[in-house]
This record gives structure tokens, sequence and C-alpha cells, in this order.
């Protein structure tokens, strides 16, 4: 699949999911991935601890050169979030491209006015396309639980179900 | 920040305790206790929401049954979350499928 089937905005969380269950490479090589340099600092900032964070923040930042750095005015912030996400989601909203984040409270506040995904997106795509099974798929999904402290939320639940559907 | 008095009533055995873990830690008795509460309230108000989203999840309560028990925000906020992690997943399958087309 070439780089033209899309090109999402991620934010650190999304950022740190797919580095932390390894497929941020794969993501990489179908999507255009755009960010912003607040981003790009916060990761930075992560990369400093020797804990499970700054390891994955490491990784990801490892794949810098190969993501799109905006940067953008925040116009009509969203009163709940924080600066960072408001920048993306000015961002998402001037270029008109979706958001993927793990943040539900971002997830809530911005999807009336642009396109929001999970990083769920990336982990059932690539395991609908046979890059993994369906037990490595749902062994991603649990190591991704346990990094995000998802427990047996919404998501995690909608997920299992959907990757239960598919065959072995 | 904005206070509210809620008075309760303590067995003396609690409290003589509480004066005794006051003097040790040279803490202020209502502060302690204020702090311990925050901490359990938070916890179990997590534990209890999280289970109420695995039952929403699941199906077996709808968003009217949450918005009578906790409220609209709460709600909503659940609400927005399943039909964004359905969509991701609906998603994902659909460029799945797409990939497996184009490199069978």
């Amino acid at each position: 699949m070439a780089k033209s089937s899309g090109s999402y905005i991620l934010d650190t969380s999304a950022l740190i999911s797919l580095g932390s269950v390894h497929i941020l490479e794969q993501v990489l090589k179908v999507f255009s991935v755009t960010t912003t340099g607040s981003v790009i600092r916060e990761l930075e900032d992560f990369a400093r601890y020797g804990d499970k964070y700054g390891s994955i923040a490491r990784e990801v930042l490892a794949w810098k050169s190969k993501l799109v750095i905006e940067s953008c005015e925040t116009k009509e912030p969203i009163k709940y979030i924080e600066p960072t996400d408001n920048e993306l989601y000015s961002l998402a909203l001037q270029k008109g491209l979706p958001l993927v984040t793990d943040e539900t409270k971002l997830v809530h506040h911005a999807r009336k006015n642009i396109e929001v995904y999970f990083t769920t997106l990336f982990l059932v795509m690539l395991a609908e396309a046979r890059h993994f099974t369906k037990k490595e798929a749902l062994h991603k999904l649990e190591e991704l639980r346990d990094i995000r402290n998802w427990r047996n939320n919404i998501i995690y639940i909608t997920t299992r179900n959907q990757l239960e559907l598919l065959s072995p | 920040m904005e206070t509210e008095q809620f008075n309760i009533r303590m067995p003396k055995g609690l409290v003589q305790d509480l004066g005794i873990i006051s003097k040790l830690l040279k803490v202020n008795k209502s502060e302690w206790v204020k702090t311990k509460l925050a901490e359990d309230v938070h916890e179990e108000k997590s534990r209890l929401l999280m289970e109420l989203s695995t039952l929403y999840a699941n199906g077996m309560v709808n968003k009217e049954k949450i918005e009578k028990l906790v409220g609209k925000e709460v709600a909503g906020e659940m609400e927005s979350i399943k039909a964004i992690a359905q969509k991701s997943a609906q998603r994902g399958i659909a460029y799945g499928k797409k990939f497996r087309k184009l490199h069978p």
C-alpha cells in the first residue's frame, strides 16, 4: 500500500502507543504521519528518563526523520485540553486531516469538529492485513492495554471483540 | 478551591488513633483525613466508572441508564469513546482488506 493511502496527525499518546507495541515502523511505511514540534519536545522530555516511557520515547524518536513536523496557531482552543493538544486539534482543523490519539478527553471534545481515531485503528489494520496473526494481535493489544492502563475499558473491549472476529 | 462542610461521627477509638498519627507525623488531623479520603474517593470512583464502562462496552447498560447514574457528562464521554473505538476498528478492517487485495 502506497503512502497515498492516507495522512494522519498523531499526538504524543499515539506515538507512544505505537512505539510500545513496535508497529510505528509499519505504520510509517503505509501512511504519512504529521505531528508538531511540541509533541517532539514532549517525547524528548520522556526520553531523558530510564523508565519504560523513556525507552519507548527513544524508540519513537529514532523515526523522527520520517515524520512531517509542523506548527500551527491555536485560534479556537478547546477549554478542557492542554495547549499541545489544542495545537494538534487546530492543525487537524486547518489541514482537514484526521487526528489519532489515545487521550479519551481529547477524543470526546474534538470529535464534533474533526475526524478522530484511537491507535487501535493501526493494530486492527495490520492484523486484518495479516502482518501478524490474530494471536499476535491480541497479545499486542494486551501490551497496549498495560502501557496505557486501559484495564477493561471501552477501547480495549471494543478492539478485542473486533480482533476475535478475525480468522486465525 | 471551593469547599463544602461534611460532618461525620466517628468511634472514639478511631479519633484517638488519628490523634496518634497526627502527633507522630506532625500533621493536622483534618488535613490528613482529607488527603486519605481524597485518595480513596479517586480510586473507588475510577474503579466503579471502569466497571460501568465495561458493562456499557458489552451492551449490558445503555447511555440513558448511565446518565441517570452518573450524569450527562460522563455518559457523553463514554458514548464518544465507544463510537470512536468502533470507528477505529472498522477503518482498520477496511485498510487491512485493501492492503490484502493489493498484496495478495
